[in-house]
């Protein structure tokens, strides 16, 4: 079984996120990383000192000998950000990565950064994101890359940091790295309108295909010894780099389930032998920009390349001290309530959202679209989760979040309902959407943190 | 080659949807499974059944049967919200599409398990 | 219990709000199988505080044929006995599902409330705003409120709130087989209804073997005497009231199964619409659902048309009362006209006739259809019936089904849940069992 929890029981496995019947696709050529790194993960929490180059780690590529440490991982979510930071729980779950915090664009502006190895973004609507993190995020995230931090981003998180002369963009030019799927004209579209191009400023951003391609490594640092791996593209960049970014790997084919939304000579020319995957520096830090989403779950190599810059380019010194947040632990007859009560609203929403699933309804939220099914997979996410939390003596949840878990709970329910009543009586739901995404954004963070909190409290 | 059913025929007894279940979950469980009985309509006495293929979902219902790619431009809805062409539209996202029952040595279970012979295996397919 | 289980027995007390759990013991299990032995045990251990129980049997939510049946156990407000009445459709799945395997509820609740039952969670809810209203109507509510259209509901209605002892535990918008008035013991407790919905998981401890069997069985039942055969219909034809088939045909819209139950044991009558639409209708209520042939049978016999009938009958659902004493009331005062006979459903009282049928709902015709099972005494709510209805209730299966597939044996079921489960139950356990609840 993968990692070292399997599905919990009597939940369909189909939805636990690690594959079908919890192994499927962790192995390559005879290797489940996940168990790899879960391994390395658990005895590091337990206080085992490895060091590049032992032979417990011997799946990192060789490096200096330098002690391996848990990284305290902050991991954006705040808004604009849609649903694939989920991929990123997944990953961190699966690899033992259990040391994360969920950040919003409040938490960075406020200085959460700084207690922090790594900070993950995901993918989203970029200006959105830029927008909520404004001039304050910006510097922030600046200064955490500079002192030493690591920024991981994939597709919206990729583009974040590039060199943009938008308006909210140009907040965040970090690095000397230029989009190569940017035209003068829009192109003519194939298929699939409003995701393959998007305005961006007087020039149109094009996303030539979605789903899987085919990459190739530049076989450098943390990317040797990996060759040509799968990655799913839903947007990111294909991107022009200046000297002084290293180029990881290259978008090298498409493949059978390639889809293509411009012409296929179009798409060649604009994907196949541009870069896919960078490793940038900034001041003491570094940057990995990935334009496919590297951490979706059913892509174990590129799940393993995340986790192998992570351990490659994460902050040198241990920063110490704690998110910033106080924390409380809850057992006995307090924890089970809260369990309980959670539960309760987690069930009574997904149900409704289930019920939703055929509706054919979507929304609009920025330039991204969102359909009823999105509404599970964020209900999903945590559903799979409680089992641990009920089994769990205790958990480990910080004030605010016992506060506001509850109520954010019901919230997601009451909207959830109105959608479906709003929806059965033929009534538009455009209006209520953009709370309803926002409400279930802001649940999900509050249980998957305590979820990992109370991880850490178990390790 | 695809199911094709027979809405008619069909007394919405839910044996496909617990057979396709167990095929994705070896367990019963309905959650997972790609073949639905659309039954919300109870009052009315209006069911039939929904089977979720890699770029279409084929709806049996009981006045004929229809196949709706995934993603294809629909009018705009009586709500006035736009339905346009979009790879975002995914209905049944989460349920993993037929795959005939790849794998398993029953061959479709749903054909197998319809106890009225409302579900078949037809030429065809994405 | 690990497997074809939830693992969980849930205990309400509407009385003081508390809900407990316990775990399903496999030593109960060992002793008692599952479904009637299973709530028959519960009912007397709470036997002091007039408990109702629900269960599902271990084939329940099961690819096994006729794996439909979840089970109501309490005192019946008409014999003042224990007796059990079953839960088709997809209730008893759903019940399955729910992530209990057994749910007893105890005391009166201080106001109106019904329980919601979803996922492992069970919530008493304010009932106030449907307390009064009639069992389609606090159906829909539930659904809407809750927000999902396949909530199965056990609703009572104004016949149960009033304390008849007629009062039925109807189902979603339907009658069901509760003849034993166990809608009063809903009234008398302020429990206006059990909404269900589960969207769980049950492990099987040897899947392939289980579901090999099940495949097979369905072959054999395939070729069964009943197939080709469907609906109220046809039932009626296997009960020799070939008339009867012809005078309801006319109204057929379309025949339905209940969960995972080869035969469809009930048939949708359109009274407002043409039986022959195919589309979905404007109409929001155009007819009714039979799920009890016995009871229009009953109207035939006195003397009502098949549509006045079906009016009747989806009255009789509405309101929450048993067609089949309603009939009979219509049998001996000669009432023929729907309007009156509606009219006269708040004041029918007194006795209705209960064959002798154990503690068994008569809801199920009592003889063989369509086959002949291998038994020497299958008079009408003989030896027989009883033991083959004791068998259905244990072991979760549709109850008219198992009166018309003499394939599935005492023996092949007991096999089936030892391969679910992995547990040695034997046909000495299983006569006990039934000897226990046919007592
Ligand atoms: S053939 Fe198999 S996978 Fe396809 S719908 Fe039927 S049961 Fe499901
Ligand atoms: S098994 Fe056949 S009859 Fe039953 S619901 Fe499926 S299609 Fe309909």
């Amino acid at each position: 079984m993968c990692a070292a929890s399997g599905p919990p029981s009597r939940f369909s496995r189909k939805f636990w996120p690690f594959g079908d019947r919890g192994a499927t696709g962790c192995h390559n050529n005879g290797i489940n990383f996940y168990n790899f790194y879960a391994s390395i993960n658990q005895k590091l929490a337990r206080g085992a000192e490895i060091l590049y180059g032992d032979e417990e780690a011997s799946l990192l590529p060789p490096a200096r000998p330098c002690p391996l440490r848990v990284p305290r991982i902050g991991l954006y979510a705040g808004s604009g950000t849609s649903h694939s930071w989920l991929w990123f729980v997944d990953l961190f779950d699966r690899m033992f990565f259990h040391d994360v915090v969920f950040l919003d664009e409040d938490m960075v502006k406020n200085g959460v950064l700084k207690n922090l190895d790594v900070f993950a973004m995901s993918g989203g609507d970029t200006i959105r994101i830029a927008e909520g993190l404004g001039a304050e995020g910006a510097y922030e995230l600046e200064r955490f890359i500079g002192e030493g931090g690591l920024y991981v981003g994939s597709c919206a998180g990729a583009y974040l940091p590039l060199k943009s002369s938008k308006q909210h963009l140009d907040r965040f030019n970090f690095v000397d790295i230029k989009i190569a799927n940017i035209s003068k004209t829009a192109p003519t579209v194939k298929q699939l309108g409003r995701k393959a191009t998007t305005a961006y400023g007087c020039d149109y951003v094009y996303h030539p295909v979605r789903e899987e391609v085919r990459l190739r490594s530049t076989e450098k640092g943390p990317f040797s010894g990996v060759g040509s791996f799968l990655a799913p593209l839903y947007g990111g960049p294909s991107m022009v780099t200046g000297n002084a970014s290293e180029i990881m790997a290259q978008y090298d084919a498409f493949t059978k389930k390639t889809l293509f939304l411009v012409d296929e000579t179009l798409a060649e020319k604009t994907l196949i032998g541009n870069v896919a995957a960078v490793r940038s520096e900034l001041g003491n830090g570094v940057l990995y920009l990935f334009g496919p989403h590297f951490e979706h779950p059913h892509f174990p190599i590129a799940n393993h390349l995340v986790a192998n810059a992570i351990f490659w380019d994460m902050k040198k010194s241990s920063v110490g001290g704690t998110s910033g947040m106080s924390e409380i632990v809850l057992d006995g007859a307090a924890k089970r309530k809260l369990v309980r009560d959670i539960k309760r609203e987690i069930s009574n929403a997904r149900i409704v959202s289930v019920g939703l699933e055929a509706a054919s309804v979507r929304w609009t939220i920025g330039c991204k679209i969102y359909e009823p099914e999105k509404i599970r997979v964020f209900l999903e996410a945590i559903w799979k989760r409680l089992g641990r939390l009920e089994q769990s003596p205790r958990i480990q949840i910080s004030n605010q979040t016992l506060e506001e878990m509850t109520p954010s709970a019901c919230e997601v329910t009451r909207i959830l309902r109105e959608v479906k009543s709003r929806i059965d009586d033929r009534l538009e739901t455009q209006g209520i959407a953009p709370h309803l995404f926002d409400s279930l954004r802001r649940l999900t963070m509050f249980c998957l943190q305590t979820y990992f909190n109370s991880l850490l409290l178990d390790n | 080659m695809r199911i094709d059913v027979d809405a008619l025929k069909c007394i919405g007894c839910m044996a496909c949807e617990m057979a396709c279940g167990y095929h994705r979950d070896d367990a019963f469980a309905l959650l997972a499974s790609c073949i639905v009985v659309y039954r919300a309509r109870e009052k009315k006495d209006y069911f039939g059944v929904v089977i979720k293929e890699e770029e279409s979902l084929t709806i049996a219902r009981p006045e004929g049967l229809e196949i709706k790619r995934i993603g294809v431009a629909e009018e705009p809805g009586s709500t006035g919200q736009k339905k346009e062409a979009d790879a975002s539209a995914k209905p049944m996202l989460l349920r993993e599409p037929c795959d005939l029952c790849d794998g398993m040595k029953y061959g479709p279970m749903c054909v197998k398990i319809c106890p009225v012979n409302a579900i078949s295996l037809v030429e065809g397919g994405e | 219990m690990d497997y074809l289980s939830s693992n969980k027995i849930l205990i309400v007390n509407l009385e003081s709000g508390e809900i407990t759990e316990d775990e399903l013991d496999d030593e109960l299990v060992s002793h008692r199988i599952g479904g009637v032995g299973i709530t028959s045990s519960l009912y007397e251990t709470y036997k002091d505080k007039d408990p109702i129980v629900l269960g599902t049997g271990l084939l329940t939510g099961s690819l096994f044929p006729g794996s439909a049946l979840g089970i109501i156990s309490a005192k019946s407000a008409k014999t003042g006995e224990v007796a059990h009445s079953p839960l088709t459709l997809k209730a008893g799945m759903e019940l399955k599902y729910t992530g209990f395997d057994y749910v007893v509820v105890l005391g009166k609740a201080v106001k109106p409330v019904f329980l919601w039952l979803h996922d492992g969670v069970a919530d008493i809810q304010d009932a106030s705003e449907i307390w009064g209203s009639d069992v389609w109507k606090a159906s829909d509510h539930i659904r809407r409120s809750m927000g999902d259209d396949l909530i199965q509901t056990l609703v009572v209605g104004p016949a149960a709130e009033s304390g008849s002892e007629l009062a039925q535990v109807c189902i979603n918008y339907w009658g069901s087989g509760d003849c034993w008035g166990f809608g009063k013991s809903f009234g008398e407790k302020n429990l206006k209804a059990i909404a269900l919905r589960g969207m769980g998981l049950l492990e099987i401890s040897e899947p392939e073997d289980f579901v090999d069997q099940c495949f097979e069985l369905f072959e054999k039942i395939k070729k069964g005497s009943f197939m080709g055969k469907t609906g109220i219909q046809d039932i009626f034809s296997a009960m020799g009231e070939n008339d009867a088939t012809e005078w309801i045909l006319p109204l057929v819209h379309r025949n339905s199964a209940c969960y995972n139950t080869p035969y469809a044991t009930n048939t949708f009558l359109y009274l407002s619409e043409d039986p022959k639409t195919l589309t979905e209708p404007d109409e929001p209520e155009p007819g009714f659902l039979v799920t009890d042939p016995c009871a229009l049978l009953g109207f035939k016999r006195a003397g009502l048309s098949a549509k006045d009938a079906g009016s009747v009958m989806k009255a009789c659902a509405k309101y929450g009362i048993n067609p089949l004493a309603v009939a009979e009331f219509c049998v001996k005062s000669g009432e023929k006209d729907p309007e009156n006979i509606e009219k006269s459903l708040k004041d029918l009282e007194g006795p209705v006739s209960v064959p002798d049928c154990g503690r068994f709902s008569y809801w199920a015709p009592g003889k063989p259809l369509f086959s002949n099972f291998d038994a020497s005494d299958t008079s009408e709510y003989g030896a027989w019936w009883k033991r083959r209805q004791a068998v259905a209730y244990i072991f979760g299966i549709h109850p008219i089904f198992a009166n018309m597939a003499p394939e599935l044996s005492e023996e092949l079921m007991l096999e089936m849940v030892n391969k679910g489960t992995g547990l040695e139950l034997n046909q000495d356990i299983l006569d006990k069992v039934i000897e226990d609840v046919c007592s």
